[in-house]
């Protein structure tokens, strides 16, 4: 019975297929340091995972935001376990994508044929550092709030257009409703597609040209 | 890269995945236990760390010192210790735009400007030495982001030499020691690879060896941790004692005075009584807050918030008196348990002023017996205050003396001079203070006021249990 629906399957999406050129790729000698890139990923799964609860509760407005937390970590069954995962999942991912990038400079792992790899790994780092600053206004606390107006400040340094960014970022000259309105929208929609897309590429680009080994004196 | 080279880095590829393993079952093996792990330590941080509670944000608070969130910490270090180079430092665009402009697009196009086809650590040892000192700069920026970069003029040397050494260790060292490695890899082009790692080596030693003397020198500052109440209990009751500070006066302790009576320049004025529907069902919470911050300037209220008096209230502290307003007198809201003020005492128990007068005090005598308020000068917000001020401060409280003025008065005597004139009249003024809170303080005060709860407990005499012979 299950060999027929399997079969059945089979034929038409090419799970042997599959399972040959994905799952049974051959692969250099790995060790633990190259597991930091899949531990990413799954922290970005884990992050969605939470971050998708969260939002059945939170509510981005400068009156409710902080009491929609507030009624999380009180009142919701475990609210206080999907929060505490994913704040401190939004550390630790910042942390191991960093480590991530050190393991890859350290073994030289950006060069050919592995450039572009590197290239949007660096995307990822920059997006998953614009998760945290997105994040980090959310919960509408003292912190937050003015954390976010030194941060967009820093941005309007910039010459020329930094008075353009400055307002695009807040959404006005002072940190408002639009502010936390937009970068809830940039943390739950923009910066998430792109973080989707660009693990896209860098995942089907690892799956191109295989790991890369660890280099020894021959390299 | 010429082609002859990509065929030799394709074939040498070639030659590992031989001798290699496979990605099911070897690699995923490894990478579900890494996930394992996480899931595990996310889930020990988030039960027993938990998330630090915050105030709510207040955009009129601006004395609030804003830090970032810790892995942005090392930039705002950095751009602090380059406004202290001198010309320079104070075009800010630099350092706050173009230098991590470079930083990103250096390391973004690091593929295409690392041309050396070599992987192997011996002959990479410049970007990995650059890369060493770079990230060692990082960790150590983070680590003393919160050290003051300027000492004030009165500090003392080592906090002085603290502050004078943090260019140094951040900027300087790392500076100099990259520069030199890019130096020697372009210029020097037959250095072995032992003395790029000697310098990377010295350079990291010594910025860390700073690091730790910035730190040991650094200035002792305690941590202040901001209380914040989270559960409904602790809001309702932050609320209360809010509200007997600041709102009783006027409002009265019950909410349902009409006409404010004894309180300089409000007196006879009328105002809602805000424990009525009238209020509480045409009010919503944060219009509710909006008055309390904003003030109602018609009818005498005054207006709380930061934004008019920088000791005002706070977002938070406001929206719990509201919290307190809805549980204790809208009758749409159904208030939860609410702990007692203080723990009842035993027979022969003596209160200590950290566990019970403390709370009393706070509910039902700050308000008046604070700092600007008409009051004989006896201020009450602190165990000293309570002693030591007040224009009868002699006779006020006497240790062992049932005569002590603040017994007399919060018993409904009044305190006349020789001429039979009030000089003190009964506390609280408006009303009477119920016979278990006038135990605590008469049970205090025969006892000699001890502060702590240990010293109180020293004073503890159990009563002596009556034998009664058996017949």
């Amino acid at each position: 019975m299950w060999k027929k629906i399997f079969a059945w399957l089979d034929e038409r999406l090419g799970l042997n297929d599959l399972q040959k050129n994905l799952l049974e790729r051959p692969e250099p000698k790995g060790n633990w340091w190259n597991t930091l890139g899949s531990a990413s990923l799954f922290l970005f799964i884990l992050q969605g995972a939470t971050g998708i609860f969260l939002t059945v509760y939170y509510t981005p407005s400068p009156d409710h935001a902080y009491d929609s937390i507030t009624y999380i970590m009180n009142d919701v069954a475990f609210g206080w376990l999907i929060r505490g995962i994913h704040h401190w999942g939004a550390t630790l991912m910042v942390l191991v994508v960093f480590i991530h990038m050190l393991r890859v400079f350290v073994t030289a792992s950006y060069k050919y044929p592995r450039e572009l790899t590197w290239i949007i790994g660096i995307g990822l780092l920059i997006a998953t550092l614009g998760m945290g600053f997105t994040g980090y206004l959310l919960p509408w606390n003292q912190r937050a709030f003015w954390a976010t107006t030194v941060g967009t400040e820093i941005a309007g340094a910039v010459p020329f257009i930094g008075e353009f960014i400055l307002k695009a970022l807040r959404g006005g000259t002072d940190l408002s409703a639009l502010t936390l309105q937009r970068f809830f929208s940039g943390h739950i929609w923009m910066l998430p597609l792109v973080l989707a897309g660009l693990i896209g590429a860098h995942l089907y680009l690892i799956i191109r040209h295989g790991e890369s080994h660890w280099p020894t004196k021959e390299d | 890269m010429n082609e002859d080279t990509k065929k030799k880095v394709n074939e040498r590829y070639q030659r590992e995945l031989n001798k290699g393993e496979f990605f099911w079952p070897d690699s995923i093996f490894k990478d579900a236990i890494v996930a394992l792990g996480l899931t595990i330590l996310l889930i020990l941080l988030a039960t027993f760390v938990g998330v630090a509670g915050e105030p709510k944000a207040d955009p009129s608070d601006t004395s609030y010192v804003p830090r970032p969130e810790w892995y942005f910490l090392f930039l705002f270090k950095f751009l602090a210790l380059y406004g202290q180079i001198p010309v320079i430092g104070k075009i800010e665009w630099l350092a706050a735009v173009l230098v991590p402009s470079i930083g990103i697009g250096l390391i973004l196009f690091l593929p295409l400007l690392d041309k050396n086809p070599d992987r192997h650590y011996t002959k990479r040892t410049m970007s990995l030495g650059v890369m060493t000192i770079l990230v060692v700069d990082i960790v150590i920026l983070t680590l003393i982001s919160n050290i003051p970069t300027v000492a004030p003029d009165d500090a003392t040397l080592l906090i002085k030499l603290s502050a004078w050494l943090q260019p140094y260790a951040g900027l300087v060292i790392p500076g100099v020691a990259m520069a030199a490695l890019i130096a020697l890899a372009y210029f020097a082009k037959n250095t072995s690879w032992q003395v790029m790692a000697w310098i990377t080596g010295i350079s990291s030693v010594l910025i860390i060896a700073l690091t730790v003397a910035i730190m040991a020198f650094a200035p002792k500052v305690e941590a202040t941790e901001t209380e914040v109440a989270e559960t409904l209990v602790d809001q309702i009751v932050a609320g209360q004692d809010l509200y007997s500070i600041h709102c009783v006066e006027c409002h009265g302790d019950d909410g349902k005075v009409t006409v404010i009576e004894g309180v300089e320049g409000l007196e006879g004025k009328e105002v809602s009584p805000i424990n009525s529907r009238d209020v509480l069902y045409t009010v919503n919470d944060a219009s509710m807050a909006e008055i309390i911050a904003y003030g109602r300037p018609d009818s005498g209220m005054n207006p709380f918030g930061k934004m008019y008096n920088p000791e005002g209230l706070s977002k938070s502290e406001m929206d719990n008196i509201v919290i307190f307003m809805r549980y204790t007198w809208d009758d749409r809201f159904e208030a939860p348990q609410i702990p007692e003020l203080f723990p009842p005492l035993a027979d022969g128990e003596v209160p200590s002023y950290d566990v019970h007068i403390a709370p009393i005090v706070k509910r039902y005598c700050i308000s008046c017996h604070r700092a600007g308020k008409d009051n004989n000068n006896y201020l009450m917000t602190t165990y000293e205050e309570i002693l030591t001020t007040g224009d009868n401060v002699d006779s006020n409280i006497i240790a062992g003396d049932e005569n002590s003025y603040l017994l007399q008065v919060i018993q409904e005597h009044e305190i006349l001079d020789e001429n039979g004139e009030v000089i003190i009249g009964v506390m609280p003024p408006k009303s009477v203070l119920k016979p278990n809170v006038v135990d605590v303080f008469l049970r205090w005060i025969m006892n000699g006021m001890p502060l702590t709860a240990e010293d109180a407990a020293a004073l503890f005499t159990p009563p002596t249990l009556e034998v009664t012979p058996m017949p």
